[in-house]
């Protein structure tokens, strides 16, 4: 955590820096964008325990931004800016020897499940870019570079369900888990999430028009969207790509 | 001279952002298959050549395991010989177990150990098979008086019961659902399970069955409440989430033919007796089940049967039920007494074939198969007698 702030702060300097430099300001760019985005989380690696997806879907969201982009020389640029995401996700997958732990205040319920199990995701969050960009003509723009993400409302459910549970260890007592509420085993880790993510952060614009373009990002969390104590389920990572178009306002 | 080392690190960030996504994206697919890690013997079958004259029913020659239990019998005719016998078994899937399945054994030492081991090699488990022949027991009283009682042994977490077999051995035809309330209430003490050892019985220790909150877990499920429960049979732990009414497997093999049940409890009804969602029911009082039930173990195909929380006072293949209609709320200890009420006659043939079997069923609450009753209910009991008839 200390590393992400001490990088903000290095951003926030260095942002403030270059904009008391006259000259500098005149050819910043600012531009609006709106996009569509698919986002979610995706586990660290697929691993043997996940046998396959019954159904994944990425749901409707989108995200608004206000990004600015101060050229440098060279064809170099510095890119930034505020955006508002929404992101969610509902996976459905078939698992093995999954490492599962179901709470509820005080009371736990933790094995290795053989069965299936649905994941629902909705996040809202605010990101801060930060990123270079290569203007390979005025037109095309390819970006790479970090981002810091605050969540404003997270949540995380889901429910272990046909398949069974061996309780504790694989020789533990073999706990069948049903289709139904009541007969499944319930999860809800909302409380268990980070507010605050980090990570990579991909984009390119294309710039068709005077005024419009259009952009592609994609951004790979390299903080769990889990807090580090937290082990009920595998380490997973937040994931967002967007497609979308952009206006350019100065 | 700033600003080129600023362009450097950008620069820097952007390949390395781009190679750590491609890594990323291309390691995200499936693995192989994973080895198993269970290690069980799901199901034992004996092979002999007469069975008829070897096993008791039929169906005794295969025995299904549950996930619980490492120790399993065989209960055969009395006169036969157990020297050389090869049980086969159905494996967790890719385990392997030593001695080999169907592989010959003498039994008449006692139990032969077999050890089962996972696919992976990481996990065993050690099952202890005996296949002991059996005398009819011809008794007149049997007594259940709840002095031999332990911490579960695998778990440490809640009590279990044993009986004492007519041989003077330790047998384990008392069950409880305390297993399954391990499954929501994770955190609960041993006293606090719905079903415990009560030290100062009616004459010396008694069990104490208390009608119990299943917390947060309970709640979501909405099964919230558990009654304290004890019974003849065993509890299936695999089913008591997703078929709770099945889980409670009533009945044992019973060779003698019942008369009456008697014994001694006291019954507290908790304070408030509430519905299925919770509410308060008002104006409701409590009750609890007090009753046996005698029962054909097979079915007029032959298939073996035991009763369920959802049929055992209804099924047609009960014989006899000896129930206390009304079990009077009192704290001091009162003794019961029911004459078994017979529908049919008893088949003298089919009671020494174990044709028969008895269910003896206490809980706290009667309406707590529908989670229904009242947290706190409170049913002891002890010094039970099943009086007994055989006709020669």
């Amino acid at each position: 955590m200390i590393n992400i702030k001490h990088i903000v702060l290095l951003a926030c300097m260095t942002v403030a820096a270059m904009s008391l430099h006259a000259t500098v300001m005149d050819s910043l760019r600012v531009d609006a964008r709106l996009g569509y985005t698919v986002g979610g989380t995706i586990p660290t690696h697929m691993g043997k325990e996940i046998r396959g997806i019954n159904s994944f879907n990425p749901g409707m969201n989108f995200s608004v931004a206000i990004e600015a982009t101060l050229p440098l020389k060279n064809h170099w640029a510095f890119h930034s800016g505020v955006r508002y995401e929404l992101g969610s996700m509902d996976v459905d997958s078939r698992v093995k020897n999954y490492d599962i732990e179901v709470v509820r205040g005080e009371e736990s319920l933790n094995g290795i499940f053989v069965g299936n199990v649905r994941i629902k995701t909705t996040q809202r969050r605010i990101t801060l870019p930060i990123q270079a960009q290569y203007e390979f003509s005025n037109e095309f723009k390819l970006r790479g570079g970090l981002f810091m993400g605050w969540l404003t409302s997270r949540k995380f459910w889901g429910w272990a369900y046909d398949g069974y549970l061996r309780e504790g260890t694989p020789i533990g007592a073999k706990i069948d888990m049903g289709r139904e509420p009541g007969d499944r085993g319930d999860f809800d880790f909302d409380s268990n999430m980070r507010h605050m993510q980090w990570g990579i952060d991909v984009g390119a614009d294309w710039q068709f028009h005077r005024r419009w373009g259009m952009f592609a990002e994609l951004t790979y969390g390299l903080s769990g969207i889990f807090k580090s104590d937290f082990h009920s389920v595998q380490t997973l990572r937040p994931m967002y790509g967007t497609l979308g178009i952009l206006y350019r306002i100065k | 001279m700033v600003l080129s080392s600023i362009i450097k690190l950008l620069k820097f960030s952007l390949m390395a952002g781009l190679t750590t996504l491609l890594a990323v994206l291309t390691t995200s697919c499936f693995g192989s298959e994973p080895d198993c890690c269970e290690a069980d013997i799901e199901k034992v079958t004996l092979h002999v050549d007469d069975p008829a004259d070897f096993f008791f029913q039929p169906t005794d020659s295969m025995q299904v395991v549950f996930s619980t239990d490492t120790i399993i019998t065989f209960a055969v005719r009395n006169h036969v010989d157990v020297t050389s016998l090869a049980p086969e078994f159905k494996l967790s899937p890719g385990a392997s177990v030593s001695p080999e399945s169907g592989s010959t054994h003498d039994f008449s030492a006692g139990p032969v150990i077999y050890t089962v081991t996972s696919q992976d090699g990481k996990w065993q488990r050690h099952y202890r098979i005996s296949v002991v022949p059996t005398a009819i027991m011809v008794a007149d009283t049997l007594r259940f008086d709840f002095e031999h009682y332990e911490l579960d042994p695998a778990s440490q977490r809640y009590y279990i019961w044993h009986n004492v077999l007519p041989d003077g051995t330790l047998g384990n035809d008392w069950s409880t659902a305390n297993a399954g309330y391990r499954i929501s209430m994770s955190s609960a003490q041993p006293e606090e399970y719905p079903t415990t050892p009560l030290a100062a019985g009616f004459d010396g220790a008694g069990v104490c069955l208390r009608t119990c909150d299943t917390g947060p877990f309970g709640k979501m499920a909405n099964k919230r409440l558990a009654a304290g429960n004890m019974f003849l049979g065993t509890f299936d732990i695999r089913i008591a989430m997703s078929d709770h009414l099945h889980a409670t497997r009533f009945g044992i093999p019973f060779t003698n033919k019942p008369e009456s049940f008697t014994g001694y409890y006291t019954y507290e009804p908790g304070p408030t007796v509430q519905d299925f969602y919770g509410n308060a029911i008002a104006g409701r009082v409590d009750s609890a089940d007090v009753y046996a039930v005698f029962y054909r173990n097979h079915d007029a195909n032959g298939n073996e049967v035991v009763l369920y929380g959802d049929n055992v006072l209804s099924s047609d293949l009960i014989v006899a039920v000896a129930e206390l209609e009304y079990v009077a709320p009192t704290s001091q200890w009162t003794a019961w007494d029911v004459k078994f009420k017979y529908r049919e006659e008893v088949d003298e043939q089919l009671l020494a074939n174990r044709g028969y079997s008895l269910a003896i069923v206490f809980s706290s609450s009667s309406a707590g198969g529908d989670f229904i009753g009242a947290i706190g209910s409170r049913l002891c009991v002890d010094k039970v007698r099943l009086i007994c008839s055989h006709e020669e």
